[in-house]
């Protein structure tokens, strides 16, 4: 894992940096919201983060219910932490991106009104692994909370299908007249999207690693101090 | 073993009871606007309450008097269903006619007086092939556009 931890450092690194450039000086602009639309860049690859993050955490938390193996309870915090980080991220950059575009940082519809719920629902996940004591305890009822919580994305994802929103429907999954599935997106604005996502999950990864690695440690080192105290 | 079968079944009781109530709930709560369609049919049901209408500008409607800060435009949604909408206040930058537009405020008569005018954004995402001829052209700032 250390090795892999070293690996993806650099690469994610030097590969959103990459993109920060790619974005502002070689991306056309596009012609509706104009500069504004700059944003996307940020807010899509944060949603696909917090997808991902949060499968990681669904699958992770049926994992540790059916082995109760503590290893699988860490990878699920690990990665809800830092898919609630992006979904914060997704919030903030719905709200920047909302003003010059709708007219408003916020409303309540579908949408928005989902996404808040994702972010509330893990505020509580960590709330209640810091209420309960007992390790074994925690990481139980977390899974199940984790797992609750992994159902809205769907629900957010469909959101703009099954009601009217103020947020417009999917333009990566778009759906044409005759039945085939294409992006409404010009080449020159989509790769550029598709490599940001790539960069943003390469660090999501590095991030995941690296946080399973501290909280290995602390596993370790609590262990050290009981043992060091039983003896 | 009996244990984990009980909590099993238990927890997923709960999460199917869950999910739907708050589908149901939300099915409920995100009638995010209403169309014009819908507002015509039963006008006096509509009368004197804060709604949110959401249809389409009418080309050619729009009559923007920038003196007074006052935008007129008709909304509909099927082009059979029109509503006369009047809006005090700046014309947001994004308002086009043909655009998607959801107004809130309220029916008087045969006009909807709204206090607050957002603008949808399409999925579809565009490029100006005139406005790209240069590559400097592609980090142009907004100050500069």
């Amino acid at each position: 894992m250390a090795r892999w931890i070293k690996i993806l450092e650099p690469l994610s690194i030097l590969s959103l940096i990459g993109c920060g450039i790619w974005i502002f000086y070689g991306t056309p602009i596009e012609s509706e919201m104009g500069f504004v639309q700059k944003i996307m860049y940020l807010h899509v690859p944060s949603v696909i983060v917090t997808y991902t993050a949060f499968f990681v955490v669904f699958a992770f938390s049926i994992a540790y219910l059916w082995k109760r193996d503590i290893m699988f309870d860490q990878v699920a915090k690990s990665s809800a932490e830092i898919g609630e980080v992006f979904c914060a991220l997704v919030l903030i950059t719905g709200a920047i991106w909302g003003k010059p575009t709708w007219g408003t940082y916020w409303v309540w519809d579908a949408r928005l009104t989902t996404t808040l719920l994702l972010f509330l629902i893990f505020a509580g996940y960590f709330l209640l692994r810091s209420f309960t004591k007992e390790r074994e305890r925690a990481a139980r009822l977390a899974a199940v909370l984790g797992i609750i919580g992994f159902l809205d994305i769907p629900i957010i994802h469909k959101s703009v299908e099954w009601w009217r929103t103020l947020h417009q429907p999917t333009t990566l999954f778009k759906v044409e007249a005759t039945g085939e599935a294409k992006p409404a997106m010009p080449m020159e604005l989509l790769l550029p999207l598709l490599v940001t996502m790539g960069a943003m999950l390469i660090f999501y990864f590095y991030l995941l690693l690296l946080r399973i690695q501290t909280e290995k440690q602390y596993h370790t080192l609590q262990e050290l101090i009981a043992n060091n105290e039983g003896g | 073993m009996k244990s984990t079968y009980k909590f099993l079944i238990g927890g997923i009781i709960i999460l199917v009871v869950l999910v739907a109530l708050s589908i149901q709930g939300l099915q409920e709560m995100t009638v995010f606007f209403h169309t014009p369609e819908e507002i015509l049919q039963d006008t006096e049901a509509f009368e004197r309450k804060t709604i949110r209408i959401g249809a389409l500008v009418q080309s050619g409607s729009v009559d923007w008097d920038s003196k007074n800060l006052l935008l007129s435009f008709n909304i509909t949604e099927d082009s059979k269903h029109f509503i006369p909408v009047v809006y005090e206040g700046v014309k947001p930058d994004m308002f086009r006619e043909g655009q998607g537009v959801v107004v809130e405020g309220k029916m008087k008569g045969d006009t909807f007086y709204a206090h607050q005018l957002l603008v949808k954004h399409s999925e579809e995402y565009k490029l100006d092939p005139e406005a790209h001829k240069d590559k400097k052209d592609y980090y142009k700032t907004l100050d500069q556009s």
